[in-house]
């Protein structure tokens, strides 16, 4: 046998033999050395259907972060900072990747490295600054009084688990007191309270028996996909706090979060809890007399982070006709704050679903996320749709409403 | 060779603004592929956007004596698509037309960058299967399918890609577009191009187009799985089974090694305690399938086979096919710098090959599990590394140039499916030997004079 040397014939070496080499300290290594380039993530990633570039590949990106620890790309590189923003943060990527990799972690070390401080797109900074304020929080409280949601029915005065606020109370639909019930909290969300009031009603007309503690901060969800995960981890350990037993969430983004930082076992997305407990809707749908047609648009948090796929559809299926959109699991571009930060690429994202939507004929599209709930609901509304966008919770309540000898909870006893 | 600038402006001029790329993140995504060790930066990066465009940056580079390489989705492990001299890296992934599917005339014709699986699933829509089936098919292209010749699970009964090509449209690097071959299955005009650049790795001309032959889709299939003490009884059960005159579409192994990763990562039930295990599978018509497992599953238990079930429904068949599938990634973990091989043996000398992968490893004090294509003899030596390992690379690549010469004192060869690239240029002349060396440099020499088309690869 030849004796051949790490050399080749042609004069190419591989690259030197790796060994300890001491990076920036920017990812965690571990999780960074998992990846073994194989590309397979390469068909999930929405962003690099659109571009068909490696730089905006999963796999691209990760060759990148990894270039950024070992200092072979300067932390000014135009082409990073392009790039973490370009990614949606949809995590399509890890449910594909063969050897595990947490793309989602990754992501949140490579913005916190790459937004810090003035870095962070002004957007981004304003939001957190208004969700991390529970003065503000309030606030929204207060606009949401006159909020119109499409769940018209009449507020259950809940369990103020943590005592009534004199400051707060007034400004929340779901002050008041009774008697202590089970141990399940709804989450009312820093960007639904604010926009989509309708849905935690909904939520909480669909499940009496859970509470709604008046004094709930922001989950965080937002802080950590925009460079500062450490006030998204101590927001998120703070809800823990204040949220008491099992925490309901209707927002897909804000139940992956809190999932990974308060266990899996103490948050609950709704369609999930409903599924759990049995519950069977009731009533239907109607269009013009005939019963609707329904898809879903899963939330890629939900879906990718916590694998939750089959509740909400059979859920929309037990009212409506539900449909299954090609693309129904692929990212709609609202991405948290993308839709804002990159509208031209959200809409990019967006626009092959809508197409989708119109010629499946749909009534509805059902959303588990008030992200995705605005961004499918302002597509349609451009293009002048018939297809109108709604939350799970309202289009269950809607379905409840249509039975009006039948309580929405299905138990008479509950009411 | 032009500066970055004067580059970036001549190819943009050819492809249009947005489809060149020169800047330092880019080049750096672009520096490598699937394979571990080795990465080198091109100069540019450019994605043309149909065969014309091809045509001209080839044109462009030859006048400069600019080094081009072809890149489908990189998912190469040869380094196949490293562009070790730099230059500009020609990325095929806008070439995204599937252009037809006959089922009158069983076959397809699709662009260069269309994914394997958007092909194969195309087909089966139609009722049509494309055999050939890389375990990377959701991601690589038909075109690096091609260049690569690749193979995959269904090898044994299928073959592999070459089997199937029955034309292509391809760019030399001196702008010359060509057709080879068609639509034809019986067609000897001339030399037969078509397969002299299936495999060529991208050395010989770009191709822009390939013309691939369908069959009608199977009726049924089914797998089963058989575990054994050893991999020589797995392999001696292998050589009874094509003795009883089976040809199955698919019969994987797996040793112990790779069962307990596999088992750890993905928990699907396999028995820990076996030394290696095999799977296998059929397709046709329900009879043919059914009588074909039965009779496999007859002669594994005569070979001694410590258990040999048969898949009672699809979900338990994905699971199994799955376990060959995850191998890869399943060994990944236990160390993050995972090198994977491709040595094939005549089929009977696989146990041979398996002792002496093993005692190499153990000289080499590294942690080498094998799984692989049994039906073909392919074998896939896998090397698991912790990059904290600071002469592992060195011994592992030691380990790896005995293992190629132990496969070719087998009668084997370097490589059965993945291709030679860079990463095992060193080793085809002992396997090839001189003399053909000789010519396939001035074969290379015929199709590109000037040399640039992927140097330090296949023709160097
Ligand atoms: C997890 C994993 C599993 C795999 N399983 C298999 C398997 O079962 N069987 C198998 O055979 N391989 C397998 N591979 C290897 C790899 O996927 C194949 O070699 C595949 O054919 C490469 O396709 P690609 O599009 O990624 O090509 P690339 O990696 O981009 O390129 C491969 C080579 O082809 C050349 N090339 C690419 N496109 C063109 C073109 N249009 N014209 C001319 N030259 C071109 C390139 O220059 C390069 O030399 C696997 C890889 C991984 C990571
Ligand atoms: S699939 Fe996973 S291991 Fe493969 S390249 Fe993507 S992130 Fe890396
Ligand atoms: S998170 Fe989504 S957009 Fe970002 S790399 Fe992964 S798949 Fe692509």
């Amino acid at each position: 046998m030849t004796d051949h040397p790490i050399v080749d014939p042609t004069g190419h070496t591989p690259a030197p033999a790796p060994g300890p080499r001491p990076g920036l300290g920017i990812f965690d290594k571990e999780l960074l050395d998992r990846c073994i380039s194989c590309g397979f993530c390469l068909p999930a990633c929405p962003t690099y259907a659109l571009t068909g570039e490696e730089t905006s590949s999963p796999r691209g990106r990760i060759t990148l972060m990894r270039a950024l620890e070992a200092g072979d790309l300067g932390p000014d590189d135009p082409t990073l900072a392009e790039e973490s923003s370009f990614c949606l943060g949809c995590r399509a990527c890890e449910t594909v990747c063969p050897a595990g990799v947490e793309y989602g972690q990754l992501l949140e070390q490579w913005r916190d490295h790459q937004w810090s401080g003035p870095n962070r797109p002004w957007i981004a900074r304003a939001l957190m600054a208004l969700v991390s304020r529970p003065g503000l929080l309030r606030l929204q409280g207060l606009v949401r009084r006159h909020a119109r949601g499409t769940a018209k029915a009449p507020v259950q005065p809940v369990t103020a688990t943590t005592g009534p606020d004199p400051a707060e109370t007034p400004a929340d639909d779901f002050a008041g007191q009774q008697e202590a019930g089970p141990q399940v909290s709804l989450m009312l969300g820093c960007v639904e309270r604010g926009l989509y009031p309708g849905v935690s009603r909904a939520a909480q007309q669909l499940c009496p028996e859970i509470t709604v503690p008046t004094r709930q901060g922001c989950c965080g969800a937002l802080h950590a996909h925009n460079g500062d995960s450490e006030t998204g981890a101590e927001l998120a350990r703070t809800l823990g706090e204040q949220l008491p037993g099992t925490i309901l969430t209707t927002a897909g983004g804000c139940a992956a979060h809190l999932a990974h930082h308060l266990g899996r076992d103490r948050v609950r997305e709704l369609s999930e809890y409903l599924d759990t407990k049995g519950h069977q809707p009731v009533g239907q749908v109607t269009v013009n007399g005939r019963r609707a047609r329904a898809a879903l648009q899963d939330s890629c948090h939900l879906r990718n982070g916590l694998g939750v796929t089959r509740p909400p559809r059979e859920l929309i299926a037990a009212v409506a006709d539900y449909v299954e959109l090609p693309s129904a699991g692929k990212c709609c571009g609202a991405a948290g704050t993308y839709a804002m930060l990159r509208p031209e690429d959200s809409k990019k994202v967006l626009e092959p679903k809508l197409d989708e939507a119109e010629e499946a004929d749909v009534d509805y599209v059902v959303t588990v996320n008030p992200g995705c709930l605005r961004q499918v609901q302002q597509g349609l509304r451009r293009r002048r749709s018939r297809a109108k966008a709604i939350h799970l919770a309202e289009f269950l309540a809607l379905a409840a409403r249509s039975a009006p000898d039948v309580p929405p909870c299905g138990d008479p006893a509950q009411r | 060779m032009p500066t970055g600038t004067d580059l970036a402006r001549d190819l943009a001029a050819i492809v249009g603004d947005g489809h060149v790329r020169v800047d330092d993140g880019a080049l750096a995504a672009y520096a490598r592929d699937a394979t571990p060790l080795f990465t080198a930066r091109p100069q540019a990066v450019v994605l043309p956007a149909g065969t014309e465009e091809v045509a001209a940056v080839l044109r462009y580079a030859t006048a400069r004596g600019i080094p081009v390489v072809p890149r489908g989705a990189g998912s190469n492990l040869c380094a196949g698509t490293v562009p070790l001299e730099g230059g500009i890296v020609l990325v095929l992934t806008r070439l995204d037309k599937l252009l037809e599917i006959s089922s009158e005339e069983l076959l397809a014709r699709a662009q260069t960058g269309v994914t394997t699986a958007a092909l194969a699933d195309a087909a089966a829509a139609k009722g049509l299967l494309y055999a050939p089936d890389p375990g990377s098919r959701t991601v690589s292209t038909i075109g690096g399918n091609v260049a690569t010749c690749a193979g995959g699970l269904r090898g044994l009964k299928y073959g592999v890609t070459r089997n199937y090509v029955l034309g292509l449209e391809a760019v030399l690097p001196t702008g010359e577009i060509i057709r080879t071959g068609g639509r034809l299955w019986k067609d000897v005009a001339g030399y037969d191009l078509t397969r002299l650049l299936t495999g060529s790795e991208g050395t010989l001309a770009v191709i822009t187009e390939a013309t691939v032959a369908l069959l009608p889709a199977p009726a049924d299939t089914g797998t089963g799985v058989a575990y054994f003490d050893s991999l020589a009884d797995a392999s001696r059960a292998v050589a009874a089974v094509i003795a009883a005159g089976i040809v199955p579409a698919t019969l994987e192994f797996l040793d112990r090694k790779c069962i307990t990763a596999v088992e750890e990562y993905a928990g699907l039930g396999l028995r820990g305690d076996a030394g290696a295990l095999l799977i296998f599978g059929d397709d046709g018509s329900p009879a043919t399938v059914s009588g074909n497992l039965a009779r496999i599953q007859e002669v594994c238990a005569e070979t001694g086979a410590l258990e040999v079930t048969l898949a009672e429904n699809v979900a338990r068949a994905d699971a199994l096919l799955a376990a060959r599938r995850c191998s890869l990634p399943a060994l990944s973990r236990l160390g993050s710098l995972t090198i994977l091989e491709d040595a094939t043996v005549p089929r009977h000398r696989m146990a041979e090959m398996v002792d002496r992968i093993d005692e190499i490893a153990d000289r080499y004090d590294l942690r080498i599990a094998t799984f692989g294509h049994a039906g073909d003899g392919n074998l896939h030596p896998t090397c698991v590394l912790d990059p904290d390992d600071a002469d592992g690379a060195g011994r592992a690549h030691k380990a790896f140039a005995e293992i190629f010469a132990a496969a070719i004192a087998l009668d084997g060869t370097i490589t059965g499916e993945h291709g030679v690239g860079a990463a095992k240029l060193p080793y085809l002349t002992d396997r090839l030997g001189e003399d053909q060396m000789a010519l396939l440099r001035r074969i290379k020499r015929a199709f590109d004079p000037a040399g640039i088309l992927n140097p330090g690869k296949l023709g160097s």
